[in-house]
C-alpha cells in the first residue's frame, strides 16, 4: 500500500533560490526510504515538504493519501519528525523531554509515563533519565531527540540525518530501532549523509543532485545501473618504495583470475572490495559526498 | 498548556533563578523605597507590575527562536497534532507562569499599602494584560525574524530598556521635562503604567487621556498582531 506519493514536486524559496525541481517517487508501507545527495541538494527541503513544515512551489505530494498542501491536519497526528541539528533543552532531564512530549501529542498523564518508560528502554536512555541533558554525550543527546520523536508511535516517520553523532554502536542500535519499526508496519523516510547506513538500511533510496532526481530505486539497482563492479586493489611490490596501489576493476571471471595469478607472479597484495554505495554515488553524482560537506 | 509548561520548565525546575526572574522588575522599587516616599514607592510597584508584563510579553520572542532555530522542537509540534494557537498560546503563557510569583508578591504589598481598591486592581491587571498581548505580538515578529541566537538574545534586552526602564513607569510622568513628555506617551508601556496609576489614585488624568490611553493599547496589540501574523509562520513559506 503507497503511503507517501510525490509527483513533479517542485520548491522555490521566496528569494529565489530553487531547490527542488520534478522531483517524484512513491514510498510503500513498511519501507525505509533514504535520501542521499551533498548538502545543499535539497534533501531536507524534501523532507520538510512531506512532513508538512514546507510549502512546495509546483507538483503535488500527499502522505498517507492526504495532500500536504490542502489537508495537512489529517496528515500530522500520523507521523513524526527528527530535524536536522535538533537539540535538547540543556536543562531539563531525558525524562522530561520525553515525558512532556507524549503530553503535548496528547497522551494522558498515566499513558505518557508508560510511553516514556517504554521509548526510554527501547533506547538505551532510561539509566541516564535524571541527568541534565547538558551533561549527556552528543549520542545520547542525539538518541533524546529520536526518543521525542518516537513517543508518538507514528505510522510516517521523517528523519533528518538521524545518526549524526552517534558512536558506531549507537548507530546499529538506531538501525535495529528503525527495522523494528517498519516490522510493526511503520514507514520510514530519512536523509543521511552516511553512505553505509544507507547501504544496510534502505528499501529504495532517492540520489537527489542540485534539486534534480539523480537517481531513484534499490541499492542494488544503483551499484547495478552505474555499473559499478567489484574493484581489486594491488599494493605496490615489496621494495618498491611508497608507490600508490593499482586499482583495477574486472569485468569477467576471466579477468579476475588473471589479476589472481599476476599478483601470486608478482608477489603484491590483493585485496578485493565488493562493489559499495559510495562508488556508484560518485558515478551517479559525479563527486563523493565528503566532498562537498568539508 | 503543555507546551508552556514545558517552555517553562526549566526555570521551574530551578527555584533559586525562578525567584531572580520574577522579582526583576521589582528591584528598582527597592531603591525608590528606601530613597523617597512611600506614594512614590506605591507608584513604581504598580509600574513594575505593569512591567512585569510586558517584559514577559516581549521576551516570547526567546521561545519563539529558540524553539524554531536552535532546539527545533516547533518543526517536531508542526508534525502532530498540536495547533499553532495552541503553541503560540502556549509559549505566550509559559513567560507568564514564571512571572506570577513576582505578580502575586507586589499584588499583596500593594492590598497591605492601603492604596488599592478590588476596581483599581482589576483595572491595572487590565491594562497589563493589554499590554502584554501587544508585545506578545512584538516577541512573536522578533523571534520569528531574528536568525542568530545573539541577537535573539539582546534585541529583547535591549527593548526592554526602551520600553521598561528609560520611560516614565516606575517614576511619574511629570518628572520628565515637558519637551519629553510627549516623546514619552509613544511608548505603549507610558499608557498602560498612566492608566494604571490612574485607577488607584495616584495621578489625575482627564477623562480623554484615558480613553485615549486604552485605545492606543488596543489598536497597538492589534498592529502588533498584524505583524506578527505576517512574520511568523507555522509552515514556512
Amino acid at each position: 500500500m503507497e503511503v507517501v506519493r510525490v509527483e513533479g514536486l517542485g520548491k522555490t524559496y521566496p528569494g529565489g533560490t530553487k531547490a527542488l525541481e520534478g522531483v517524484s517517487f512513491s514510498i510503500d508501507r513498511g519501507e525505509i526510504f533514504c535520501l542521499l545527495g551533498r548538502n545543499g541538494a535539497g534533501k531536507t527541503t524534501l523532507l520538510r515538504i512531506l512532513a508538512t513544515q514546507l510549502k512546495p512551489t509546483v507538483g503535488r505530494a500527499s502522505v498517507l493519501g492526504h495532500d500536504v498542501l490542502t489537508d495537512p491536519r489529517a496528515i500530522r497526528p500520523h507521523i513524526a519528525v527528527v530535524p536536522q541539528e535538533a537539540r535538547p533543552q540543556m536543562l531539563l532531564s531525558p525524562y522530561d523531554h520525553i515525558f512532556y512530549m507524549c503530553l503535548i501529542r496528547g497522551r494522558s498523564r498515566a499513558d505518557a509515563k508508560e510511553r516514556t518508560r517504554k521509548v526510554m528502554d527501547d533506547l538505551g536512555l532510561w539509566e541516564h533519565r535524571d541527568k541534565l541533558a547538558a551533561d549527556l554525550s552528543g549520542g545520547l543527546r542525539q538518541r533524546l531527540i529520536i526518543a521525542m520523536a518516537m513517543v508518538a508511535d507514528p505510522e510516517v516517520l521523517f528523519l533528518d540525518e538521524p545518526t549524526i553523532g552517534l558512536d558506531p554502536l549507537g548507530r546499529r542500535s538506531v538501525w535495529a530501532m528503525l527495522r523494528g519499526l517498519t516490522k510493526k508496519g511503520a514507514t520510514i523516510l530519512l536523509t543521511t549523509h552516511y553512505l553505509d547506513e544507507a547501504e544496510v538500511l534502505a528499501d529504495h533510496l532517492l540520489i537527489v543532485d542540485k534539486g534534480r532526481t539523480a537517481f531513484l530505486g534499490t541499492v542494488d539497482e544503483a551499484k547495478g545501473d552505474t555499473g559499478v563492479g567489484m574493484r581489486v586493489i594491488m599494493e605496490p611490490a615489496a621494495g618498491n618504495g611508497p608507490a600508490a596501489p593499482e586499482v583495477l576493476e574486472p569485468k569477467s571471471s576471466e579477468e579476475i583470475l588473471a589479476i589472481v595469478e599476476r599478483g601470486l607472479r608478482e608477489k603484491r597484495k590483493v585485496t578485493f572490495k565488493p562493489a559499495s554505495l559510495e562508488d556508484a554515488f560518485i558515478k551517479i553524482v559525479g563527486g563523493s559526498i565528503e566532498v562537498e560537506n568539508t | 498548556m503543555y507546551i508552556g509548561l514545558f517552555d517553562a520548565l526549566p526555570l521551574l525546575r530551578d527555584p533559586m533563578l525562578l525567584v531572580v526572574i520574577s522579582l526583576f522588575s521589582f528591584l528598582p522599587v527597592i531603591f525608590i523605597f528606601v530613597f523617597a516616599d512611600q506614594a512614590s514607592a506605591v507608584q513604581s510597584l504598580i509600574g513594575a507590575i505593569v512591567l512585569t508584563f510586558s517584559f514577559t510579553g516581549l521576551f516570547a520572542s526567546q521561545s519563539v527562536f529558540f524553539n524554531k532555530q536552535w532546539f527545533r522542537f516547533q518543526d517536531m509540534f508542526v508534525a502532530s497534532k498540536v495547533s499553532p494557537a495552541s503553541y503560540a498560546l502556549g509559549l505566550s503563557l509559559s513567560g507568564l507562569v514564571v512571572a506570577l510569583p513576582g505578580v502575586v508578591v507586589a499584588l499583596v504589598l500593594l492590598v497591605l499599602s492601603g492604596t488599592s481598591s478590588a476596581t483599581g486592581v482589576v483595572l491595572l491587571l487590565g491594562t497589563s494584560i493589554l499590554l502584554w498581548i501587544g508585545l506578545v505580538f512584538v516577541g512573536f515578529a522578533i523571534g520569528a525574524t531574528t536568525k542568530n541566537a545573539r541577537r535573539a538574545n539582546s534585541i529583547p534586552q535591549v527593548l526592554s530598556i526602551a520600553l521598561g526602564f528609560l520611560p516614565p513607569v516606575y517614576y511619574p510622568l511629570s518628572r520628565l521635562p515637558a519637551i519629553a513628555q510627549p516623546i514619552a506617551m509613544l511608548i505603549p508601556t507610558t499608557h498602560a503604567a498612566q492608566l494604571a496609576k490612574y485607577y488607584f489614585g495616584l495621578i489625575s488624568i482627564p477623562a480623554s487621556e484615558v480613553a485615549i490611553g486604552w485605545a492606543y493599547l488596543i489598536g497597538f496589540a492589534a498592529l502588533m498582531g498584524f505583524i506578527a501574523s505576517r512574520r511568523a509562520h507555522w509552515v514556512d513559506p
